[in-house]
């Protein structure tokens, strides 16, 4: 915050500030505190300094604070007499919250601290203390030389606001905010240096390169540390200071946005060439790594070889190091686009590259070059050619949005005055010109985003505060609902809630070997990049992600339980070899062509409702018995969801053979229901539990159909009961079905009591008992009753050999 | 013993039998010997008509008056000891009310279902409907369509699942906004909730999370309508008391584009130490905007003619909130011991 106080002036305490920002303009995602967040620190001389006497790393030193002497203990040896140190005072606050006392350290009072680098924000370095030259007057605070704490914002700058990545965009959108003035420093040095024309420049690679900026600064000294001011801003936004030379680009890059590059001219041969990487070409960056270049790479090289990646990272070879005198200094644009997709395929991004890739101001370039000749001329004593070389084929001009005043008010919602509008949009660097209520806006070209009207209506609609925009509802001309289909599929979800199951949520994706460990054999969709083979395929079926979820319950002590889970289920639908290049296209652009947008999809979804039983699904209480996942509990929850379905055995390879039904309603297929094939079960981990599984079309369920009332006579109901023997293997429900089928007019409902099998029974047969109650319009007697009886009962006997048992 | 003494004599052994007798089934003994078929007292009015007849009304009013007399004793006790009876037999009849009921299961819906439903329902409350599309989305809605071409660096912002070419699980529903647009004309009022993909996991992010989105085209629609709309929306889900507010933002398809926050619902801001809003005071709740010309464009609406705006939502993140759910993970793990927290 201190750095930005350099631009403009305002008196915001820090959490107005990021308040306001906020509101106004970007995010901020936090705020640091590096140095002495509150208190005193003074130039003081050591005077005497030696070992301490009751420990072996820690030193005492007299020293001098400017007319009175302190005893200050350290840990450090590297001051010595006559040295000048940063004392920090008791009662201080150190960034990291801890209040400084006057202490006694083995014995010895200490009176204060004298500071390192990092205990005064400057850098990382925590080796020794700072030792400060004889320009520091002993006694006078500290921070009349520079600011012994330092408050930092980490903005969140949105990828549309690049101009945001450096220092002065920072101030010139706070002073929009706050209707006030920024400074931009004026660059001003001596040149007179060795001519850059000695060296070529050569853009080949014109389309990923606008602009190109090279200037020689020589007579540098070499090996020499930036000054302490440079430094400590530097690492306060989060870089780390190097040399007098990198140090001088970087910071001219967080105050500009502009990234700024410095080779050791010394090492260039002959001039710079930006071209496309050669197959093959490799180069060894700074960070020591070996990258292999394409030709979509964009390379900076002299004429032997490549010294940089653009915009991302040089190699050690032409780095400007402690031995530079000579340096070659680029200010350049390259194409944002093809820094992002070099950046991604090498897995590299830098400070640089996080700039370039959002499209930076190829007009920043000039006065970067400027900002950093003058910063060159100070620590390193540098001087600037005279010439620049310069390639930029097509310079970008401002252009021109207009904004009309009733639609920024009607996008807003609230009154825009003229005034006001145009005042916010040049405090964002326009032009405006009036015209009848129209405002013409010469955009700079630093605000890239501002193309379109909307763009400015947001500038001006944040800037004015959108706290201001008064809250209102529109008037919506049509009546909400839900369509029948997204009713039901909430209705699902609320009845199987109710019958006591869980809805689970599921990912649904899952491992390659939920398809072999079910045996299911539809198109599997395949993801291309899955976080892991766990997850590189889509469901088919709603049954492994919940046997998954269900074995894991199980490994955390549950006795059982019920999950049941609404979603989709994916089949690959290749598209004919035919269609392939309709589908494409279909899939890059929306159009169809001729052909039927569904065909040209390739995965088809289908809504599922999967239901898991396992273990113990309800406890026993005190005197009711536990219930156990089976067939015919899950069976109950079909009957629920889909009345009148019918059940047919079906053989399923994940499924136990004798204990599984397909669900159809009607003729149509809807799902199926049963107790899971104890392999199976073995394989998801839930050996020698009892697991049952259904799994239905949700498209196909109807749980709840429309209501039709049916008259209703009050005359008193006939209960009758009928036991028969048939062979084992006839099914109960082909015997209910015949019952139906008969329609009978008397008959009001009919169920089944008990089967059993087993002595006195004969070997072979089981004894069916059926309850009858029937109902007519008028009392019945005995004899219609017992005729309807026997009409049922002599059809069983037809058609199943049935016997009546007596 | 005249017959009219031996009825007396009956009478008041009746009555002396009734009143000594200590349940139902003794009364109706008593009952049965007294005024049965074959009881002495039934006999003497049988033969009444063998009398003199100047005895035989004497007899009949005398028998008739003890009957009676009998009746009436034997109901009023009757009555009497029923009533003990059955007090007995209810004081038998007690159950250890403090044992458990025979156990009606509960069932349990996802906290992030429930917010969606909750959202949604709200906005159907205010005249919209709900649109839905497909998981497994095209390039062209997922991206192109909505100001996103190939190579722009908004795709990588948000990490892909990719399939088959020109395929993908959709990054988030707004394609479905784009799908309802090129069938539907003006007016458009509609919420997109669903499940949608990124390739992410850590506590705060899994693979698959939910969105709701909302979209609304019309004539003369303003940024205020928006600010009103999801105001109203937070008050729903969140409570009466909650404040909002925006924050510029930046997204591809709409322009202004705002963020909202939604002001905490536990502490208002008040607790330094609050879990839920970390102390901020607001919590991040949804990205908004109005609708860029663009979009409109692209889908053949006429951006002169109709405006709109557009928001999204992450119930499970506002869940997270609401439910004080710490970890994103436990939302799609199907843990019985989350799932019947809920």
């Amino acid at each position: 915050l201190n750095w930005l106080h350099e631009y403009l002036d305002y008196d915001l305490s820090a959490a107005e500030l990021v308040d306001l920002f906020s509101l106004r303009s970007q995010e901020i995602d936090g705020v640091y505190r590096l140095g002495v967040t509150d208190g005193e620190v003074v130039v003081g001389e050591v005077v005497e300094f030696g070992p301490h006497p009751n420990a072996d790393r820690l030193s005492v030193a007299k020293v001098d604070l400017g007319g009175r002497e302190v005893q200050i203990v350290a840990g450090a040896p590297n001051p010595y007499p006559g040295a000048r140190v940063a004392v920090v005072l008791p009662g201080s606050v150190m960034s990291n919250g801890t209040k400084l006392r006057e202490a006694k350290l083995r014995g010895l009072k200490s009176y204060g601290m004298m500071m390192s680098e990092r205990e005064l924000g400057i850098s990382a370095d925590h080796g020794g203390i700072l030792l400060l030259d004889d320009s520091y007057e002993v006694g006078r605070p500290v921070a009349d030389y520079f600011p012994v704490g330092e408050t930092v914002l980490d903005i969140d700058v949105t990828p549309n606001r690049p101009d945001l990545w450096g220092m002065i965009g920072v101030a010139r959108e706070l002073a929009a905010i706050l209707k006030t003035d920024y400074r931009v420093p004026e660059p001003s040095f001596e040149a007179g240096g060795e001519p850059t024309r000695d060296f070529g420049l050569r853009v080949e690679a014109e389309d990923l390169c606008p602009r190109y900026d090279l200037r020689r600064v020589s007579d540098l000294q070499a090996g020499q540390e930036a000054p302490l001011w440079m430094r400590r801003r530097i690492y306060a936004a989060g870089m780390r200071p190097i040399n007098a030379i990198v140090d001088a680009t970087n910071y001219v890059m967080l105050e500009t946005g502009q990234p700024i590059h410095a080779f050791d001219a010394a090492r260039v041969h002959e001039g710079i060439v930006v071209r496309r990487g050669r197959a093959g070409e490799k180069i060894t960056l700074l960070d020591g790594s070996t990258r292999v270049l394409n030709e979509e790479t964009l390379v900076i090289a002299d004429e032997e070889r490549g010294l940089v990646i653009a915009g991302i990272m040089g190699a050690e070879d032409a780095e400007v190091g402690e031995e530079t005198t000579d340096a070659l200094i680029e200010a350049a644009n390259f194409e944002g686009r093809n820094i992002i997709q070099t950046s991604q395929k090498l897995g590299l991004r830098t400070d640089a590259s996080g700039r370039f890739e959002r499209g930076l101001d190829p007009n920043m370039v000039a006065y970067a070059m400027d900002r950093v000749s003058a910063m060159l001329t100070q620590a390193p004593g540098g001087k600037p050619a005279d010439d620049t070389l310069s390639h930029y084929p097509e310079p970008v001009e401002p252009w021109g949005v207009p904004l009309r005043l009733g639609r920024a008010e009607l996008l807003l919602g609230m009154p825009v005055q003229e005034d006001e509008a145009v005042g916010r949009l040049e405090a964002l660097g326009c032009e405006v010109e009036r015209e009848d209520g129209v405002l013409w806006a010469t955009v700079p070209t630093f605000r890239r985003d501002l193309r379109r009207e909307a763009d400015l209506v947001e500038e001006v609609g944040r800037l004015i505060g959108l706290d201001k925009v008064p809250e209102s509802l529109p008037a919506v001309p049509q009546a909400g609902a839900l369509t029948a289909a997204q009713h039901k599929i909430r209705l699902l979800r609320h009845l199987l809630a109710d019958l006591g199951l869980s809805e689970a949520i599921t990912y649904p994706f899952g491992p390659e070997r939920w398809k072999l460990d079910l045996g299911l054999d539809d198109g599997v969709v395949a993801l291309e990049n899955p976080l892991s083979a766990e997850g590189g395929t889509l469901r088919t079926s709603m049954l492994p992600g919940l046997l998954d979820a269900m074995a894991r319950n199980r490994a955390f002590g549950t006795r059982g339980g019920a999950l049941f889970e609404l979603g989709n289920v994916f089949f690959a639908d290749v598209p004919l070899d035919e269609l392939r290049e309709a589908a494409l296209l279909f899939r890059m652009t929306g159009e169809t062509g001729a052909h039927d947008a569904g065909g040209l999809m390739g995965v088809r979804e289908v809504g599922k409702v999967g239901v898991v039983l396992a273990g113990t699904v309800r406890p026993a209480g005190w005197n009711v018995p536990e219930i156990q996942a089976g067939f015919f509990e899950a069976k109950g929850l079909v009957e629920r969801l889909v009345p009148g379905a019918r059940f047919v055995p079906v053989a399923r390879p994940y499924l136990h053979p004798g204990r599984s039904a397909m669900v159809l309603v009607g003729e149509e297929e809807a799902g199926w229901v049963g107790e899971l094939h104890p392999e199976v079960a073995g394989k998801f981990g839930l050996r020698g539990w009892p697991i049952a599984a259904l799994e239905l079309d949700s498209d196909l369920c109807h749980p709840d159909p429309e209501p039709r009332f049916e008259p209703f006579v009050n005359v008193p109901a006939v209960a009758r009961d009928l036991a028969v023997l048939v062979e084992e293997r006839i099914p109960v429900g082909d015997m209910l079905r015949l019952v139906a089928d008969l329609q009978s007019p008397l008959l009001a409902e009919v169920r089944v009591f008990d089967v059993y099998a087993g002595s006195p029974v004969p070997e072979g047969y089981k004894s069916v008992a059926f309850g009858f109650t029937f109902q007519g319009q008028k009392t019945l007697t005995d004899e219609e009753v017992d005729s309807e009886v026997g009409c049922i009962r002599s059809k069983l006997e037809d058609e199943f050999d049935a016997r009546v048992r007596s | 013993m005249t017959v009219s003494e031996r009825i007396e004599q009956l009478k008041s052994e009746a009555l002396s039998a009734v009143s000594s007798s200590a349940s139902t089934a003794d009364l109706e003994d008593v009952r049965v010997r007294f005024l049965g078929r074959s009881a002495e007292l039934t006999e003497i009015k049988k033969s009444i008509g063998t009398l003199a007849p100047e005895e035989r009304k004497e007899v009949g009013r005398s028998s008739n008056l003890a009957s009676l007399e009998i009746e009436a004793a034997l109901g009023s006790r009757t009555e009497e000891v029923a009533a003990r009876e059955r007090e007995e037999r209810l004081r038998a009849e007690a159950v250890d009310v403090t044992l458990p009921g025979v156990p009606v299961q509960r069932g349990h819906l996802h906290p992030s279902q429930m917010v969606i439903d909750d959202v949604v329902d709200f906005f159907v409350g205010l005249g919209y409907r709900v649109a839905e599309g497909p998981e497994v989305e095209t390039d062209y809605f997922n991206f192109t369509a909505l100001g996103i071409p190939p190579g722009h660096p908004a795709r990588s912002m948000q990490d892909t699942f990719f399939l088959d070419e020109g395929l993908s699980l959709r990054t988030h529903t707004s394609a479905v906004q784009i799908r309802t647009m090129l069938v539907q004309g003006p007016p458009v009022y509609i919420v997109c909730p669903g499940r949608v993909y990124r390739r992410d996991s850590d506590p705060t992010h899994t693979p698959m999370f939910h969105q709701v989105e909302g979209l609304a085209v019309d004539r003369g629609l303003t940024l205020g309508h928006l600010k009103g709309t999801l105001g109203a929306m937070a008050r729903h889900v969140f409570g009466e008391d909650v404040e909002i507010r925006l924050r510029p933002s930046y997204f591809q398809y709409t322009e202004p584009s705002v963020e909202l926050d939604v002001s905490c619902f536990v502490c208002a801001g008040t607790d330094p130490a609050c879990k839920v809003c970390k102390g901020a005071g607001w919590l991040e709740m949804l990205g908004a905007g109005m609708v860029d010309p663009g979009v409109l464009e692209e889908v053949g609406y006429d951006p002169e003619e109709y405006t709109g705006y557009a928001f999204g939502m992450g119930p499970d993140r506002m869940a997270m909130v609401k439910y004080g759910v710490p970890d994103l993970r436990l939302f799609f793990e199907g843990d019985l011991r989350f799932l019947r927290q809920f």
